[in-house]
Parts: structure tokens; C-alpha cells; sequence
């Protein structure tokens, strides 16, 4: 997306039930996490903006939540019932791309997403004490709450910025990246805000209690702006 | 004649069993004992019952002296507010299950013990939230050990176990008179100063699930640094079974601190 010369676009499918499994709804990170390193982004999801045959330079990344992998590689493996959705929105991939079968993704990150749980938590308004982030963090993805294959979030720091936290079991570390958007220090944030863990036997009530125990109530936000604030009023130039 | 110092046993009786039958083991009669009998672990009554039954020579641990004063550790002891929420958390539930009669034992434990050249503190001869860090400026832990009139200070707070020596130390003295303007100066050269720390016996954090203590030869000065397995899954069992947080467990049973350590070693709690 980075290198392409022309429009950027994103869709999310919901993806299919599957032997009785539901897919998870969509927490919106994702979008969120695009739409702040591209702001130009086109959300296909929204109906106005749906794409039209004439606009060839568009280059749409579309997700598709899957519990297993296609049975045949291509364009032959897509799911007749994702062909005719993206046909309805006028859009006709050239390519089929699978976690663990194509070599421009990820080898090791092919999971057995039927067999396992899902938690999230939207933290709209929450904003995180840093140091106890780090730690639930640790906690969470080596295993204090269950055995977790996949997590990603949303976190708003006191300072204004928002942070991507992105963990897949097979990968070495978590990615952190700082959103490019900060808001003013000055009380709790509007942006999205949200965890997902994807696992097993997690315990989702013990997550919650932990992260209540990170976040800061609103003299503690205040107490951390307040000189943030004072900065920002002491670097502007006087008039 | 070797003898044991323990540190930290933090409430954990299996491994406060285990490191005792060790040095037993060895035939080691002397043993001193640097505190945190109790906190977040799940048998403070054993521990300290355990510890008043050997005889044990046992200094006041940060965690022995805000069970009996309250909750009073400055901030500097957190390092973030969810640890000092457990923190305050395993304070309470402590609090709660400690008899009167341990808890007087605790208030009656000395800050520091004190035997020829050797001192024996919790954090540091100033006060026992303070900690040494074994890279902690070398021109503080000389001042820390020399103050207190010590050629060995056994400490232990931290709960990793090390040994520095502090070769080759001088201590530059100038007083200044505002009356005057000349300067009188004494530069003071120190003999080789030595600080031990013991590392934890009931919550280690050196990577490892081990206990550790040190045992100290007073003829020759070596100092061995022990480490211990004991059985981690039946103090998790009971930290679960006491309804203290299962992170709890999760954590020693992947030899983590229960609370990370505060970081800046330079900070003295003045509260």
C-alpha cells in the first residue's frame, strides 16, 4: 500500500459460520490501524463509497476471516459466496492469498482458528497506565490467562497517543507501533480502543479484572496531562 | 566457620523448608535471616512460625514493618500502579491472616543486625525499602557500606543475589566555610568493602524458580551463592487455594516477581 501510486481501499468480509462456529465480529482495529497510517484510505464498507468499475488504480486490501484453509490454491479456492459479495461491490481480485500456503504471507502463522476461543473487550475512553500496560501485556501473551495464539489491541496512553499491539504465537515478539495521530492531552480520548485474544481456555473475567486494575481513573489522567499541557503552553511563541 | 544468610522468603513455606533442609544438610549452625517473612505468598503464619521455632536471627523486612505500621511504602516502591495494586491487595489479604502473636514478633525484629565487621540489613543500612542494585553507582553502595561501619553488608530487597566488591575506595571529604574562603579537604582510602545480597528464598527473580541464599566463610570471606528447587506447583496450589490471584502463581511458577522491583536504585524513601 505504501508504494502504490494510486487510491488505497479496505474492506472486511464477516466471514462464514462453520460447523456450528461463529465467526467474530469485527472489533474494527484493523481499520482503525490502516486509516491512521493512510488517511486517504476508501472504506469499502460503507456503501457511498463503493468502488466503481472506472477506478482501476484502486488498490483494495479486502480480509476475510477463515477457519480453515481453501482446498485448492488461486482464485479456484475462493468461496463462491465471497466471489458474489465482492462481484456486488464491483470488485474482482486478481489474486487469493492464504496464511501458511502462499509465500508472500507468513508461513508460520496458519492456526487451527475452528478449535479456538475468543475474547475482546472495547476500551473506548480507557486509557492505560504505561508500566501496568507493559505488564498485562507480558502476562497476557505468555500465558497468565490461558494459552494465547493471537492478540491485538488499540491502547491509549496518558499522553495523548495510541499504540498497535499486535501478537502471534509463531512470531518472536509483539509489534508495537505508535498511531500517527495524537490527540490533545486533555481528558479521554475518542479514538477506537479495543483488545482481542484469540486462544485457548482463556479466562476471560481475569483479563478483565487485571486490565481494570492498569487503568487510570480520571485524577490520576489529570495528574499525568497536567504537565503535558503546561509544556505545550510554554513551548508555543509568544505573541 | 561458614554461615547461611536467607532473604525473602515471602510467606512461601515450601521453599522456606527446602532451603532450611539444605543448609541442615551441610551442617550449618548459624543462619541469619534478612527478612520479608511474609507478603504475597500464601503461609505467612508458617513462615514466621517456622522461623520463631528455628530461633532464627531475623532483621525487619519492608514487608514485616508495613504489616505491622500499615500500608504506609512510599510510591518509589511500585513501579506501576497494577503492582501496587497487587501489591496493596497481598497487603491486605496478609493482614487479615497473620495472628496477633506473629504479627508482634514482626514488630519486635530489628532493622539491622550487626556481628563484628558484618551487617546484616533487608535493603540497605539506611532503610529497608531502599535497594542495591548490583549496578548501582559504585561511589553510593561504597558510601552505603562504609557509613555504617561495615567491611560486609549482607542485604537482600532485590531478590537477585550477587556479591561486589568495592576495591580500591576513596572518600573525598571537603568541608567548605562560608567565613573563609579556603577549603579543608580529607580524601580517605578504603580497604575492600563487600556487599552480598542473599537473593530471595520464597519469590526469586533470577530467572530461575530456585530459592537462592548465600553461605559466607567469616575465616576466608568466600561467599557461595546457593540455589535450591523446592516444590513451586504446591505453593501455587496454595496460593490458589488462599484466593490470592492465580496470576499469583503463574507468575512464580515461571520464576517472576510477583511485583516488579522499582528500577532507580538511587532512590532513598524519605517518607
Amino acid at each position: 500500500m505504501r508504494s502504490h501510486q494510486g487510491k488505497c481501499g479496505y474492506l472486511r468480509l464477516d466471514g462464514y459460520p462453520f460447523n456450528g462456529l461463529e465467526q467474530v465480529s469485527d472489533s474494527g482495529i484493523d481499520k482503525a490501524f490502516l486509516k491512521d497510517q493512510f488517511p486517504e484510505l476508501i472504506d469499502l464498507s460503507d456503501s457511498h463509497h463503493a468502488p466503481r468499475s472506472q477506478q482501476g488504480d484502486l488498490l483494495t486490501l479486502i480480509e476475510l476471516p477463515q477457519f480453515q484453509a481453501p482446498q485448492h490454491a488461486g482464485l479456484t479456492g475462493m468461496d463462491p459466496r465471497v466471489k458474489n459479495q465482492l462481484e456486488a461491490l464491483q470488485l474482482h481480485p486478481d489474486r487469493h492469498l492464504h496464511f501458511g500456503r502462499d509465500p508472500e504471507l507468513p508461513n508460520k502463522d496458519t492456526l487451527e482458528f475452528k478449535k479456538l476461543e475468543s475474547f475482546s473487550l472495547s476500551l473506548n475512553a480507557s486509557v492505560w497506565d504505561p508500566p501496568s500496560l507493559n505488564t498485562l501485556w507480558f502476562e497476557l501473551v505468555n500465558g497468565a490467562y490461558g494459552d494465547v495464539y493471537r492478540a491485538k489491541a488499540l491502547m491509549n496512553l496518558p499522553d495523548g497517543r495510541s499504540m498497535f499491539f499486535n501478537w502471534i504465537v509463531s512470531q518472536e515478539s509483539s509489534q508495537f507501533l505508535p498511531l500517527e495521530e495524537i490527540s490533545a492531552p486533555n481528558g479521554r480520548p475518542a479514538s477506537l480502543s479495543e483488545l482481542v485474544v484469540q486462544g485457548k481456555h482463556l479466562d476471560g473475567l481475569r483479563i478483565q479484572s487485571t486490565i481494570d486494575l492498569c487503568l487510570l481513573n480520571d485524577a490520576v489522567l489529570e495528574m499525568h496531562q497536567m504537565p503535558l499541557r503546561d509544556r505545550q503552553k510554554e513551548a508555543l511563541p509568544s505573541t | 566457620m561458614n554461615h547461611a544468610i536467607i532473604s525473602c522468603l515471602h510467606a512461601n513455606l515450601p521453599a522456606a523448608e527446602a532451603v532450611l533442609n539444605d543448609i541442615d544438610r551441610q551442617g550449618i549452625d548459624t543462619i541469619t535471616c534478612l527478612g520479608d517473612l511474609v507478603g504475597y505468598g500464601p503461609q505467612p503464619n508458617e513462615v514466621v512460625e517456622l522461623i520463631r521455632k528455628r530461633d532464627i536471627p531475623t532483621c525487619q523486612g519492608c514487608w514485616d514493618e508495613d504489616i505491622i505500621d500499615g500500608l504506609n511504602a512510599c510510591e518509589c516502591s511500585y513501579p506501576s500502579q497494577l503492582a501496587e495494586r497487587r501489591g496493596h491487595l497481598a497487603h491486605q489479604w496478609t493482614d487479615d491472616q497473620l495472628t496477633d502473636e506473629n504479627k508482634s514478633f514482626l514488630a519486635s525484629l530489628p532493622t539491622s543486625l550487626r556481628r563484628d565487621r558484618l551487617l546484616f540489613v533487608h535493603g540497605s543500612p539506611n532503610s529497608q525499602h531502599e535497594y542495591l542494585l548490583p549496578d548501582m553507582d559504585a561511589f553510593a553502595a561504597l558510601e552505603r557500606v562504609e557509613t555504617a561501619g561495615a567491611d560486609i553488608l549482607f542485604c537482600g530487597h532485590t531478590h537477585q543475589p550477587y556479591v561486589r566488591e568495592l576495591r580500591d575506595g576513596s572518600i573525598r571529604v571537603r568541608l567548605q566555610n562560608a567565613d573563609h574562603d579556603c577549603d579543608q579537604g580529607e580524601e580517605l582510602t578504603l580497604p575492600m568493602r563487600k556487599i552480598v545480597n542473599a537473593g530471595s528464598v520464597g519469590e526469586p527473580r533470577h530467572g530461575s524458580t530456585n530459592a537462592t541464599y548465600v553461605i559466607h566463610n567469616d575465616a576466608t570471606d568466600e561467599v557461595e551463592i546457593k540455589e535450591v528447587p523446592y516444590d513451586v506447583g504446591r505453593t501455587c496450589q496454595a496460593i490458589v487455594e488462599a484466593g490470592l490471584p492465580k496470576v499469583f502463581a503463574w507468575r512464580l511458577s515461571h520464576g517472576f516477581e510477583f511485583a516488579e522491583q522499582a528500577e532507580d536504585a538511587s532512590h532513598v524513601c524519605e517518607r
